[in-house]
């Protein structure tokens, strides 16, 4: 139940904006329902009229008068009456398909920008596959139901209402009994829901695994190849693909014998009422012929009663689809935000230096990677990061532009503590080169101008020029505007490196981060960038991670990091006169004569 | 439609229950008008005994109603998840035959959205249509004969109505098909989008691109939004068309029977019979209306799952389980390769040969076909001249399995599944004893940091190994590269985040632990590969030079120029 409320909720966040839509749509569905409820009587008068004209007719006394004049007439009100009801089922319709396909757009752009503003924590801990299923399976069932339930639960609200209308203006005690079964219909219905509900979200829940599972593997697939894991795979993807079958099963079976369960509720129901019928004609107050037909009637009523029940139950299995979609997207709008302060500093660069101050810092409560580090920078300096892998390299520069934020100790700019920056303020002064380079789909040239994508193509050139990136793309067919994406680049990893590091030399920001932006790159291209790059640092505050030494010999400092804090910091000739590990990795990498 | 009938066979048996199932559904349906008939007469007459005898009955109706309901429920599920299933499975099994280039050239992105959204799409009309299948025939047919005979002159009003729902079905589901199909792609866009943001976030979030991407993703949303308006809109034309259709028929049926009430009189009492068997034949109709819109998408998916099935891979192995490995030794002879799709072929008349045992280094510029070299050893591509030999053999020749054994192949970008440390080993090494995860540990200096998780071999593995820096997850794959003992190990710049001490431990280990394998490795860093026994210096495809690192020193310029860029300054800047 608290599925249900949690789904009521999510609609009513979405639709509720559409209300004059709803409104409309209501009113016309009140109209069509209206004209079929008289429509029939209108049969009944032609018929009654026929009759008439029939016994005029047979008769020769009066055949002369004997005219079909009125029940032309009686015909073309009901023909008339049934084009208002599809006119107006039309426009109701019109309505709510386009309030379905905008809305589902709107959830799905939700979810999207919901995504954007999420912290990088949730990332890296959970699968993208499942988070994709709830943008292309769940978002899609939502729309498949709405489009079709919507209009199906109104028409069902607006004939249920106009029955009881009619039903109680007619006998109420009659009317009573037809209803009679309607508690049993709810607490089965109940029962039959509350299993349904819990299996469909298993299902979709294991939808949501299986689909990560896929999106993994075939992303991975060339470790599969080349490992011969084909086969591996396919029996991981077995047991997933079974699971599947398991409890979508059970959802589908659930959810799906409601409506038969309410067709046998709805002949029981005509049972109920033909018996009780029978009684208060025999025992009751009113005159037998009177109490027969109002028998006859309520029979009649008893079946249409269960009409619109039957009509949404044979819809819920892709209503229930959309309860637990709404449950699956609210997960992840329950999400924390990243948090950014209201009104927030606009930093302006580092003026004066940039602070490091007793860091301390855990991916995981309880275990602490950065053991307070403390590394003062003063503007316009370059700092070295050198240290083993896994020393906590990366998760510094993590913290520089709040992508996690500190447990203990700060981070300052000129003396104002980063996180009460505006964020993307900050992250606007801080510009990184990731250890592990990600392009987009888009042209090499949408790639480089990715941070600022108004730039001009003149400086997207001069950006893959300082890169040295700029002779390779000119040498291919399309060159700029060569399509990319991530998985089939053209480019080689070494190459994507480049292009990584264009795109952040077109940003032009006050602090640099290279975080082994060029281990893949070979060395010869290495010192043609280095140049460049040494103008691109040159007089802007930088930090460099690398483990190639030859590319961080010209720092002002150098950090030696290991196991989470600093062991040695200092020049590269105070290092090594130092003698200590710093001065065994420079040996240990540089002379080999 | 052809590709499915397989999968209805396997099922046969939940076919036929369903089917029967249904039979039963349109006896009760068929049968409770008649019997409710029965009860109002005997009410009117007030027949308490009939009314008792025959409201039983109705229950009875009822109790067979809801069982054919259930049964027909269970076992349509059952079909629509076998066939589901079956087909998905079956799916996944020709992914996993395909070559890398079959992969790329669907992309991995658009593989799992066949996989998923367009399976579901099978799997709701395979259920759907078993709910309906034999009911609306059976509902149709009984009713339409029904209604004939009742009123034979009215025959073409029923032909006229049937034709008019059809012909608006007809052009409904022209239309829908291509907006089905679009809406496929539209959904693979949006999909490429987000995931794209997913691997990306950080890369967003540190260009401040959040707005940007929305942008992006709301134009690809908004194109998938349109045309499911469109196919709203269509949905809402057809309803209205459907019951105004039904309800002018009536109309003119009456009409037609007052004008000609004169000769048949006795048509008068037939009039409302007449209109529930073409309310009957209406719902049928519109039900299979329905059905065929619905199938109209699924058909959709169901091509789009077909072009997987049939496309062939592009690349083939001899067919035999030996898993024998070969001998380590490997020789290229004028070997050129073109990417799929390039026009310039990214290696150009390669030649070389290495021993067993020996190690392999390989050097040269960003970009020159270095990481293509070993991908053609580890058979991800073929060549489109020359020959690759292993252990003397054509690779074209050697079965997958003795290849994949013999070839253990570290990537550049390294890559783990989600899940456990020891769960990623034992998949190349089933099985790995505790001894042996510790020994390939060993070798990669990955042991260091495994040890001290807190549950070690157990420790979990994230999505995208993020839990791991860049040179831990490097080790981790060097772990997984070694542990099976390959005959030969391609190490594809696979070292490039280590530290130099790291690093060099890890060549003292390999040189001590791996002494039969044969070792390709691929660097940037001249200390990694100068104990090579033979280097080859790759220029924009071509091979520059080979020998060892005092050969090459003497004769290869690019080898002398990588080396300048990487002498100590002790040495090189002494002046
Ligand atoms: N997202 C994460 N979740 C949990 N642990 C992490 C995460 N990222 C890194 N770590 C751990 O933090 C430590 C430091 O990693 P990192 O800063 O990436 O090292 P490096 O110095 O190589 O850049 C490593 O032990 C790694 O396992
Ligand atoms: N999958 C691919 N499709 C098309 N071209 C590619 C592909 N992979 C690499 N290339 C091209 O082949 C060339 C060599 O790439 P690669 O072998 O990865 O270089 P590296 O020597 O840096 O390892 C690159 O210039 C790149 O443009
Ligand atoms: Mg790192
Ligand atoms: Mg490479």
């Amino acid at each position: 139940m608290t599925d249900l409320r949690n789904a009521g909720k999510y609609y009513w966040h979405y639709l509720k904006k559409y209300w004059r839509g709803f409104i409309l749509s209501s009113l016309l569905i009140a109209f069509s329902t209206w004209c079929i409820v008289i429509a029939p009587t209108y049969l009944g008068r032609a018929v009654e009229e026929l009759t008439t004209y029939l016994g005029q007719w047979t008769n020769p006394a009066t055949r002369a008068q004997a005219s079909l004049g009125s029940f032309n007439q009686t015909l073309i009100v009901y023909i008339l009456l049934y084009v208002g009801d599809a006119v107006t089922i039309f426009g109701a319709s019109l309505i709510l398909a386009r309030v379905t396909a905008y809305s589902t757009g709107t959830m799905r752009v939700g979810l999207f920008r919901k995504m954007q503003r999420m912290q990088v924590k949730y990332f890296d801990t959970h699968s993208d596959g499942d988070i994709l299923a709830r943008f292309t399976s769940d978002l899609d069932n939502i729309f498949n139901a709405m489009n079709q339930a919507l209009l199906e639960v109104l028409l069902a609200v607006a004939q249920f209402i106009g029955l009881l209308i009619v039903m109680f203006n007619q006998n109420a005690t009659m009317a009573w009994v037809t209803m009679a079964s309607t508690p049993i219909a709810l607490i089965i219905a109940a029962l039959v829901m509350r299993k349904a509900g819990t299996a469909v979200n298993q299902q979709q829940d294991d939808i949501g695994q299986l689909n990560g599972y896929i999106n993994e593997q075939i992303t991975g697939q060339k470790v599969l190849i080349t490992n011969g894991l084909q086969h591996d795979s396919l029996r991981g993807f077995r047991n997933y693909n079974n699971q599947v079958r398991k409890s979508a099963l059970t959802g589908q079976i659930w959810s799906g014998i409601l409506n038969p369960l309410m067709q046998g509720m709805s002949l029981l129901n005509t049972a109920i009422v033909i018996f009780f019928g029978s009684w208060l004609a025999l025992n009751g107050s009113l005159s037998k012929g009177a109490a027969l037909a109002l028998v006859v009637v309520f029979v009649n009523y008893a079946q249409q009663y269960y009409q619109p029940i039957m009509s949404l139950t044979s819809l819920y299995s892709m209503i229930q689809l959309a309860i637990t979609g709404a449950r699956r997207i609210d997960e992840v709008r329950d999400q924390p935000d990243e948090i950014n302060p209201t009104e927030g500093g606009q930093p302006d660069g580092i003026h004066h230096e940039l602070m490091i101050d007793n860091v301390r810092f855990s991916y995981a409560p309880g275990k602490e990677i950065l053991h307070g580090v403390t590394i003062k920078v003063q503007r316009g300096e370059m700092v070295a990061l050198v240290g083993p892998t896994g020393s906590g390299k990366t998760t510094v520069m993590n913290l520089l532009n709040r992508f996690y934020d500190v447990d203990s100790g700060q981070i300052t700019f000129d003396g104002t503590d980063i996180r009460t920056f505006d964020l993307k303020a900050l992250r606007q002064n801080v510009g990184i080169v990731l250890q592990e380079p990600q392009l987009f789909t888009g042209t090499i040239a949408d790639n480089i101008r990715y941070g600022e994508p108004t730039a001009s193509m003149a400086r997207v050139i001069d950006a893959a020029k300082q890169a040295n990136i700029h002779d390779f793309i000119e040498s291919l067919p399309d060159q700029y505007a060569t399509r990319v994406s991530d998985e089939q680049s053209v480019f080689s990893a070494g190459q994507k490196q480049l292009m990584s590091i264009a795109r952040t030399i077109l940003t032009n920001p006050r602090l640099l981060i290279l975080d082994e932006a060029t281990s893949n790159v070979d060395t010869v291209t290495e010192a043609k960038i280095q140049a460049a790059m040494d103008n691109v640092i040159q007089g802007r505050t930088s930090f460099v991670i690398a483990h190639r030494l030859k590319t961080i010999l010209n720092a002002d400092k150098i950090v030696v990091l290991k196991d989470g804090a600093i062991i040695e910091q200092g020049n590269h000739e105070a290092l090594l006169a130092e003698n200590g590990f710093y001065a065994e990795l420079y040996r240990n990498q540089m002379v080999f004569e | 439609m052809k590709v499915l009938m397989p999968y209805f066979k396997r099922y046969h048996v939940d076919v036929t229950v369903a089917m029967l199932s249904v039979i039963v559904l349109v006896f009760a349906t068929l049968w409770q008008p008649r019997l409710l008939q029965v009860v109002m007469t005997a009410i009117i007459k007030n027949d308490q005994q009939t009314v008792f005898r025959e409201g039983l009955l109705l229950l009875g109706l009822a109790a067979l109603g809801i069982a054919g309901g259930i049964i027909n429920t269970v076992y349509s599920a059952r079909v629509a998840l076998g066939v589901a299933t079956d087909l998905r499975l079956d799916l996944y099994a020709k992914i996993q035959s395909f070559a890398y280039a079959d992969v790329e050239k669907f992309s991995a992105s658009n593989l799992v959205v066949r996989m998923t959204n367009d399976i579901n799409q099978v799997q709701q009309i395979v259920m759907a249509g078993f709910q309906q299948i034999t009911r609306i025939p059976l509902l149709f047919i009984g009713a339409f004969v029904l209604a004939i005979v009742t009123m034979p002159e009215q025959w073409w009003v029923i032909i006229v109505m049937m034709a008019i729902i059809l012909l608006a079905t007809w052009i409904a589901v022209r239309h829908m098909t291509t907006y089905f199909a679009e809406t496929q792609q539209d959904i693979e866009n949006v999909n490429t989008v987000t995931r794209e943001n997913l691997m990306g976030i950080r890369v967003v979030k540190s260009f401040v691109q959040e707005t940007n991407e929305i942008n992006k993703f709301s134009a690809a949303s908004d194109q998938l939004t349109t045309v499911t308006a469109k196919i709203g809109y269509w949905f809402s034309i057809l309803m209205p068309i459907f019951f105004l259709t039904a309800n002018l028929a009536v109309g003119v049926a009456v009409y037609l029977v007052g004008q000609n009430i004169t000769t048949h009189p006795s048509y008068l009492a037939a009039i409302t019979s007449f209109i529930s068997y073409l309310m009957q034949i209406l719902y049928a109709v519109i039900n299979g209306g329905f059905l065929m819109t619905f199938a109209s998408r699924a058909f959709i998916s169901i091509g789009r799952i077909d072009e997987v099935l049939a496309t062939k891979p592009s690349m083939t192995y001899v067919t035999s389980d030996d898993d024998k490995p070969l001998t380590g030794d490997i020789s290229f002879e004028h070997v050129s390769f073109t990417y799929p799709g390039d026009s310039q072929p990214t290696l150009k008349d390669v030649s070389f040969q290495i021993a067993a045992g020996s190690m392999l280094g390989i050097v040269g510029a960003t970009g020159s076909g270095k990481t293509t070299l070993a991908q053609l050893i580890a058979r991800l591509y073929d060549p489109d001249s020359g020959q690759i030999k292993i252990g003397g053999v054509d690779v074209r020749e050697i079965p997958e399995k003795a290849l994949r054994s013999t070839v253990a192949y570290v990537l550049q970008r390294s890559t783990l599944f989600s899940g456990t440390i020891s769960a990623n080993l034992k998949q190349v090494r089933p099985d790995a004893q505790l001894n042996h995860m510790q020994w390939a540990a060993n070798v990669a200096q990955a042991s260091e940091f495994i040890e001290r998780l807190p549950q070690t071999y157990d420790a979990p593995v994230e999505e995208r190994s993020q839990n791991f820096s860049g040179g831990q997850k490097q080790r981790l794959a060097i772990t997984r590269g070694v542990i099976a003992n390959p005959e030969i190990l391609i190490l594809d710049d696979a070292t490039s985040a280590l530290d130099a001490r790291s690093e060099k431990l890890v060549q003292e280990a390999m040189d001590r632990d791996l002494t039969s394998t044969t070792t390709v490795v691929i660097a940037e860093k001249i200390a990694s590969i100068i104990r090579a026994d033979q280097i080859l210096v790759l220029d924009d495809g071509r091979l520059s030079g080979t020998g060892t690192h005092r050969e090459l020193l003497q004769t290869n310029a690019i080898y002398q120029a990588i080396y300048q860029t990487q002498k100590a300054r002790e040495e090189g800047e002494n002046d």
